[in-house]
């Protein structure tokens, strides 16, 4: 019975092991929403309503949260009806060289360094303008927006049954009309989901900010070729500061990204069976 | 009027091919700009700027002279640690909730890593920064020269938290999600009958699923290829923890550069030097090429992995 | 099926059109932002600055950033500051290339500060550091903290034998080009291994001893977070942050602490010689540095800032022009007294605050 005994032990071993490690895996995170909780809160309590609606010297982030979502509305509104297209011609031609070269383009963009598109987008738009701006953070936040929307639009249109089309076809619909008109209708779930978890991924993004957006802490946003400021690029320049008081903003700044992050992301995660991060 | 006749065009064309070639041109154009800029780099060093480590900045360009080494160093050498904890994590995550896990429990744990993926890079930063950093100097660092001593590297006292090691951990936490959910979608895709056969022979759990491990091995090599290009490519969160200085050296306890890093840092001061932009640029293109190489060869495995999976 | 889809799409796309008219005509108030960059050396002066005259101007909305000196000038060339902040005079090659974009630069000081050497080692609260022995740390000579050249300065202090960790800077900075001016100036070996500017290559980075912070307020967070280390930063962030400060050895030989007395006495030791604003790459750094004296704070120095002349308007809207030259002004009268210093620094001497009311005088408004 011994060698039976030991492969039993090996086995319950190995059942420990691996979910222990599974467990150190989750630990970070849940450690770091319970820090961002705890060290946030007091500040955000402290200061009242006006963290979120006031300028940084009355003790605020509002000018920053308002950057964040004109950063990301503009950045959808250029990147996402390009990558839509794309996305549909990736899933049309899936077979073809130009489409096989376009999902492997999107691929590798997923995975781009997120400092490259920024250092790129000074060189093109904000040294010839001569001046940091909203568009120009939006425009490289639309580039790392593009391959995600792209992907999800194809995948969730993938997953429409074939006979849709045959049917279409069929009657004589045209390929723009069965695609746009019947199959992205029936797939319209699984492209807004993927659509808002794209936009909550860049809503987060720091490092192509940092040298297009410019920053702008003390009043609100004027203007779509004005600097405007983010959360994410808030609370870099804040955990480089020594002082407590910075500190605690930069908590409470990360408290209110989060909670954006969570709040778009946790129901929508809930809502669909994959995501593509 | 010029007429095509070969080829077709009808409007599904007409809307997507221009959005098509509109995101080839863009990445076409990054390239360009990225070796234009870095041009002059290369002409007055020429590959100097990657073999060396040194980094004198003068206002009199004579003077200037610039080698990444140390940074490029620090890139693959933080990449390599969070592979190093990011890889038995994400398989033990895998096999944990493929195999083991009831469906409630197995819906958490996914969504937990989805969360973990998509979160804010700065929200890791961070916590690095004030959480990880001093965890790591009076829990790992301290302990670690108190007791091992006798190995030569760790035979001085740690200076400071800021280190490869703890970008490297961090990284590891942050693509151990990326990693995770290729290894998952692999070992989920083995087909039934493999899993049954190992079973019918009496075989445990665990002799099964060495055995299963082995058959998605190229499988979780792209994941480990594509982590490690997640990796080295993340900058705010490394910046805040690595030490930012130009260190060549093996020991994990000291603080170094990463190539991202140095470009977050020195870019915006860069342009009042006449040659610091160019070696910036060619610091860009390095991570690009690497980025690009990387990419492909796990997009390649993969795929290659999924067709033979699929027959 | 087709009408609704129709109908959601017609929402969407008059959605999105108001949206971008919206922002497009972004409602344009009153207000007028005037954004700084640079040094943060005088980073608590000008954020003092910057409450006080909120208070009395709330129409002008002035941005802080950042950066560093090298920062505040690259910005200033390119125009993504209105007002750009350095330490260090600008040298002459940086200064053609200003002088390249068709508008005038003009640069003057707007305070006076120091660059003091701050430490974290527990239960040491004073530390004297003679002129050789500073270097020695720096250059990474003085390997730990109870290295006989260090105890020779402090005799009766108890010095831990630990390793001595150089927080540095990571940008180009005016603080650094400061200090090791100052090291080169009293070191022949530093000014021929290391030398001076805003990016020197630090020898004890190759030593795994050197850490890189951004800014001054980087380099005083590393410190207040890393046992052992020690750093150089400008005067009102020890202050701020309760750091200790080393007194340095001085001209004459005496040991002196960093206060507003010390460095009044070094300024008014020496006089000072400032260009005209047209030709600030004039401008010698070292002219406060190492000045005689009995208390006279060694490392003494005047941080600037850049506007242009704008000429033609190249690079201010009349609403600009109009509030940079209000609060340039301000700063350099109203700004100058005790009451609107911010802990750490000392008013520039009249003739020199003059010097950069002509300059503000001079600039155009279209």
């Amino acid at each position: 019975m011994y060698p039976f005994n030991l492969r039993k032990l090996k086995d319950l071993l190995f059942l420990v092991i691996t979910g222990i490690l599974s467990l150190l895996m989750i630990i970070p995170l849940l450690h770091i929403i319970f820090t961002v909780f705890v060290e946030g809160i007091g500040v955000i309590i402290r200061v009242g309503p006006i963290f979120v609606t006031g300028t940084l010297s009355d003790g605020g982030i509002g000018p920053a949260i308002a950057g964040t979502f004109i950063l990301t509305f503009l950045a959808s509104i250029i990147g996402i009806p390009i990558a839509f297209a794309v996305g549909v011609y990736a899933y049309e031609y899936p077979d073809s060289i130009i489409g096989r070269a376009t999902t492997a383009l999107l691929e590798i963009m997923l995975e781009f360094p997120t400092i490259l598109v920024g250092l790129f987008v000074t060189q093109i738009i904000v040294i010839p303008m001569g001046t940091y701006s909203a568009i120009a953070g939006a425009f490289s936040l639309a580039i790392i927006l593009m391959p995600y929307v792209a992907v999800y639009t194809k995948e969730a249109m993938s997953q429409i049954p074939f006979t849709f089309r045959e049917a279409a076809f069929g009657l004589g619909i045209s390929k723009i009309k069965t695609v746009f008109l019947i199959i992205a209708p029936i797939a319209k779930r699984g492209i807004l989901t993927g659509l808002l978890i794209s936009i909550a991924k860049v809503a987060g993004e720091t490092a192509p900010l940092l040298f297009t957006a410019g920053g702008l802490y003390q009043s609100y946003p004027q203007g779509i070729t004005n600097p405007v400021g983010a959360i994410p690029l808030l609370i870099y320049t804040l955990v480089q500061s020594p002082s407590p008081s910075d500190h605690a903003m930069a908590w409470g700044a990360s408290l209110v990204l989060l909670l954006i992050f969570l709040g778009v992301f946790i129901p929508l995660r809930l809502s669909i069976k994959e995501v593509k991060l | 009027m010029i007429k095509i006749k070969s080829v077709k065009m009808d409007a599904f064309d007409l809307i997507t091919y221009p959005a098509v070639f509109f995101v080839f041109l863009l990445f076409l154009w990054m390239l360009l700009v990225y070796f234009t800029n870095s041009l002059p780099a290369f002409q007055r060093e020429g590959l100097n700027v990657y073999l060396k480590n040194i980094w004198i900045a003068s206002e009199i360009p004579n003077k200037e002279y610039y080698g990444i080494l140390a940074a490029i160093w620090g890139s693959l050498y933080t990449s390599l640690i969070a592979l190093a904890i990011a890889l038995p994590l994400s398989i033990s995550y895998s096999i944990f909730v493929g195999d083991y896990l009831p469906r409630k429990f197995k819906e958490f744990m996914i969504i937990v890593s989805d969360i973990m993926a998509g979160l804010p890079t700065i929200i890791y930063g961070i916590w690095g920064a004030f959480f990880l950093v001093p965890f790591i100097k009076n829990w790992v660092m301290d302990p670690v020269y108190e007791y091992l001593p006798f190995i030569s590297k760790f035979s001085q006292k740690p200076a400071s938290g800021f280190s490869f090691l703890s970008a490297g951990v961090l990284l590891g936490i942050m693509i151990t999600p990326f990693i995770s959910a290729v290894v998952r979608e692999a070992y989920g895709m083995v087909p039934h009958t493999y899993r049954e056969a190992a079973y019918s022979l009496g075989l445990t759990k665990y002799e099964a699923t060495k055995i299963l491990m082995g058959y998605i091995k190229p499988a979780i090599i792209s994941g480990v290829i594509l982590g490690f290009g997640r990796a080295i490519g993340e900058t705010v969160a490394v910046s805040l923890v690595v030490g930012n200085a130009f260190n060549l050296s093996a020991n994990p306890f000291s603080p170094g550069y990463t190539i991202s890093s140095l470009i977050a840092t020195q870019y915006g001061n860069s342009f009042i030097y006449e040659h610091m932009t160019s070696v910036l640029y060619a610091a860009g293109l390095f991570l690009f090429f690497i980025g690009l190489i990387i990419n492909l060869l796990g997009i390649y495995l993969l795929r290659r992995w999924r067709k033979n999976v699929s027959l | 099926m087709e009408v609704k889809t129709k109908k959601i799409a017609a929402i969407v796309t008059i959605a999105i059109v108001a949206a971008i008219i919206a922002i497009a005509i972004w409602p344009h108030s009153e207000e007028v932002t005037i954004r700084t960059t640079g040094a943060t050396f005088p980073q608590y002066q000008v954020q003092k600055w910057i409450n006080e005259y909120q208070k009395i101007k709330s129409s002008v909305k002035i941005e802080y950033e950042g950066g560093g000196s090298g920062h505040g000038q690259e910005a200033f060339l390119q125009g993504l500051t209105q007002i750009g902040r350095t330490d260090p005079p600008v040298t002459e090659e940086v200064w053609n290339k200003f002088e390249k974009t068709g508008d005038r630069p003009l640069q003057f000081p707007e305070v006076v500060g120091a660059v003091v050497v701050s430490y974290n080692v527990p239960g040491i609260t004073h530390l004297n550091l003679s002129q050789n022995t500073l270097v020695g740390i720096f250059i990474g000579d003085i390997e730990y903290w109870n290295d006989p050249r260090i105890a020779q300065d402090n005799p009766g202090i108890n010095l831990p034998h630990q390793q001595i960790i150089v927080v540095h800077r990571s940008d180009a900075s005016g603080t650094t080009d400061i200090f090791t001016t100052y090291l080169s100036l009293i070191n022949s070996t530093w000014a021929d291994e290391v030398g001076a500017g805003k990016t020197v290559e630090w020898p004890v980075d190759k030593m795994g001893r050197g850490l890189a912070g951004n800014g001054n307020p980087g380099v005083v967070a590393i410190l207040k977070q890393t046992e052992y280390s020690i750093c150089y930063t400008e005067l009102s962030f020890a202050i701020n942050e309760n750091l200790p400060t080393a007194a340095l050895e001085n001209k004459d030989g005496y040991f002196v602490k960093p206060t507003d007395n010390t460095i009044k006495e070094a300024v008014s030791k020496v006089s000072s010689n400032i260009p005209v604003p047209e030709e600030g790459y004039k401008e010698d750094l070292k002219q406060l540095l190492n000045a005689p004296g009995n208390d006279s704070y060694p490392i003494v120095a005047f941080t600037h800032m850049l506007v242009w002349k704008n000429i033609n308007g190249k690079h201010y809207s009349h609403d600009e022009a109009i509030a940079i030259k209000e609060f340039l002004k301000w700063v350099l009268t109203d700004g100058q007294k005790p009451e609107n210093l911010a802990p750490g620094y000392v008013g520039l001497p009249e003739d020199v605050a003059n010097i950069g009311l002509e300059a503000v005088n001079s600039i155009e408004v279209p």
